[in-house]
């Protein structure tokens, strides 16, 4: 149950919080009182001197307790916490450092309490004047750890001080979905990356052969073509080009079961494309579409950016953002030729009339849809052709979409991305104009 | 809770159930049918069985929110406040007693009792504050003056002669002198200030 640590140093310089302690006696302490005067009394009462003799020992804890033991309770006490993260992905463990100091003898003990979507784990009471436990975020957000009760027990264990800490929140990120593979766009931006595009350049990948001018490098001479046709031929190699990526997560509704909904599935998709896609070198951006407007993240590039992107999100979560339409965005948001990847339940109408609005602005897009739950079964008629009615529109809504060239995957959250994606990875991005 | 840890809580709170269904099961037999015994019975075997549920469902944890509960979870946690709430094992102390007093006078038989008494509240007191059995060891001392004077007031009880007369008056003299120093012990603890108000954060 103990679960002591090393001495910490880093916890020192953690400034501490001076909190009073409110006292009062344990219930050992009322439960001794209990059998010392119930047994005095029955002594008397009943003129039988082995009860004083049952009496004794419960009075002489209660004496020995007495005695000077006011002198011995701290008023306040110093308390340090100190989180090892403040931003965590979910599922990653986190461990919470405790430290009291000017308790003096007393004993402490810590129990925590843990806030919503946060897994304790095993251990949830320590005892000693420092500790560490550890914890795991459940669920993106930003979330209150919880509240940490800190018991102190005098010696004779007669005293009880109790006060509590609120512990800080926590950043939890959503955790990304595995994917590895990238959609690429037929037509790559005059950019360096390391995507091979479909023009000759001074990449790695093979693109050709052709004749060789002055000015060629003779270590490119393809020797086996120029024996067969009589004259110098160079090979030629795939330029290597970046692509805009911009991610649209629709935040607008959120259904299924918390933990697997529409709106986790959406967040954990974009992080992991975004993350993908920042491996490669591309330029990553994000849109959040949610009630009462739109906020969004102008494409760049890097691991900063990755995390840039996610706080981005979570913060579409928290209320309002800029903007007010869906239809109008600013040029930096959705810069020309960018792929768009929208991971969307496709619930909201206005929200696929801006999809609609973007593909025919020429936009490439591809829709992983992350809807996953459906309307309950019941049995009156009427509830059941509801259900249909609303079925039908779903695959309208995405046959729709289909007919106007974007490509609509499902993922069911649980499976890699690469797997419904992998028809479109395989080869380059062609949308129909 | 590590696995050691676990074990040792485990085992502890065990010690307090037997020794709390020990105690009753001491005080019952043999059974008598006077002086409100049943109804003191029951009461012992309310009080321990709730002391033991309430060590047993101490790590459960209620929901700080109860709002739109439904009706089962709201009597579960009705239930779980009450086992906490209510002191269980004071109605037990005092509900063995008077079984024990009901039973003709037996001092060793008394004595038992209230060494497996305070064994009982020890245990009790481990296993609710989840401490080792080595946070009783500053009390070490002032136990063994306790069963010594427990061994005191069972031999005074076997002593003969203990009828009306001198003997009776002294022996009331020293059970009234015994409260007025217990009293005068515990009053400074009884009377100690207050927790300050606010409290801590």
């Amino acid at each position: 149950m103990s679960s002591s640590i090393e001495p910490n140093d880093r916890l020192l310089r953690v400034p501490g919080h001076d909190l009073e302690v409110r006292w009062r006696s344990s219930r050992h302490a009322r439960r001794l009182l209990t059998l010392g005067f119930a047994a005095v009394f029955i002594a008397l009462l009943a003129r039988r001197p082995e009860f004083a003799g049952v009496a004794a020992p419960a009075l002489l804890l209660l004496a020995g307790g007495g005695s000077g033991r006011v002198q011995r309770r701290p008023a306040r006490i110093s308390v340090r916490v100190r989180p090892s993260a403040t931003r965590a992905f979910e599922g990653e463990l986190v461990a919470l450092d405790v430290r009291a100091e000017g308790q003096g003898d007393s004993h402490v003990r810590w129990t925590l309490h843990p806030g919503a979507e946060i897994d304790p784990g095993d251990v949830t009471a320590a005892d000693g004047a420092q500790a560490r436990f550890t914890f795991t975020p459940e669920r993106w957000g930003r979330r209150p750890i919880g509240t940490m009760d800190v018991v102190l027990r005098d010696r004779w264990r007669l005293a009880e001080g109790h006060l509590t800490v609120t512990l800080p929140k926590l950043d939890c990120y959503p955790a990304p979905a595995d994917q590895r593979t990238k959609v690429l766009l037929r037509r790559l931006p005059n950019r360096l990356g390391e995507h091979p595009a479909r023009t000759s350049g001074e990449g790695i990948e093979f693109f050709g052969v052709r004749e060789y001018v002055p000015g060629d490098r003779q270590r490119s001479i393809n020797w086996p073509a120029s024996t067969r046709r009589g004259r110098l031929q160079v090979n030629t190699f795939a330029a290597e080009r970046s692509q805009d990526v911009v991610l649209l997560a629709d935040a607008t509704s959120d259904v299924g079961e918390p933990g697997s909904s529409a709106l986790d599935l959406a967040l954990r998709g974009a992080a992991a494309a975004a993350r993908a896609y920042l491996e490669g070198r591309d330029r990553v951006g994000v849109i959040t579409y949610q009630w009462g407007g739109v906020s969004w993240l102008g494409p760049g590039l890097g691991r900063r950016q990755l995390y840039r992107i996610i706080d981005s999100m979570l913060r579409s979560d928290s209320g309002y953002a800029r903007g007010a339409s869906f239809r109008r965005l600013p040029r930096a948001a959705l810069p020309p030729g960018a792929l768009v990847v929208v991971f969307s339940p496709l619930l909201d109408q206005r929200f696929v009339e801006a999809l609609r609005d973007m593909r025919e602005r020429g936009f490439h897009m591809l829709v992983v849809d992350v809807l996953n739950a459906e309307p309950p079964v019941r049995r009156r008629r009427e509830d059941q052709m509801a259900r249909r009615i609303w079925q039908m529109e779903q695959e309208a809504i995405r046959f729709s979409l289909r007919e106007l060239g974007v490509p609509v995957v499902h993922w069911d959250g649980v499976q890699s991305l690469d797997l419904p994606l992998a028809a479109h990875t395989r080869r380059p991005l062609a949308a129909r104009r | 809770m590590t696995g050691t840890g676990a074990i040792r809580g485990a085992a502890i709170r065990g010690a307090a159930i037997l020794l709390g269904a020990g105690c009753v099961v001491w005080a019952t037999v043999p059974p008598v049918h006077r002086g409100y015994a049943d109804f003191a019975l029951f009461l012992a075997i309310l009080g321990v069985t709730a002391g033991a549920l309430r060590l047993t469902l101490a790590a459960v944890p209620v929901p700080e929110d109860n709002y739109l509960l439904p009706a089962p979870l709201r009597v579960w946690i009705w239930f779980l406040e009450t086992l906490r709430q209510v002191p269980w094992e004071e109605g037990a102390l005092i509900a063995v007693l008077w079984l024990e007093v009901l039973h003709r006078a037996w001092p060793w038989h008394t004595a038992v009792l209230g060494a497996a008494l305070i064994a009982y509240l020890l245990a009790t007191h481990l296993a609710e504050s989840g401490a080792s059995p080595d946070a009783l060891r500053p009390q070490v001392r002032v136990l063994a003056v306790g069963a010594g004077l427990l061994s005191l007031g069972a031999g005074a009880g076997m002593l003969p002669a203990v009828g009306p007369g001198a003997g009776s008056a002294l022996l009331r003299l020293v059970a009234a002198g015994a409260l007025i120093a217990a009293a005068g012990l515990v009053l400074p603890y009884v009377t100690a200030p207050g927790p300050p108000p606010g409290g801590g954060r």
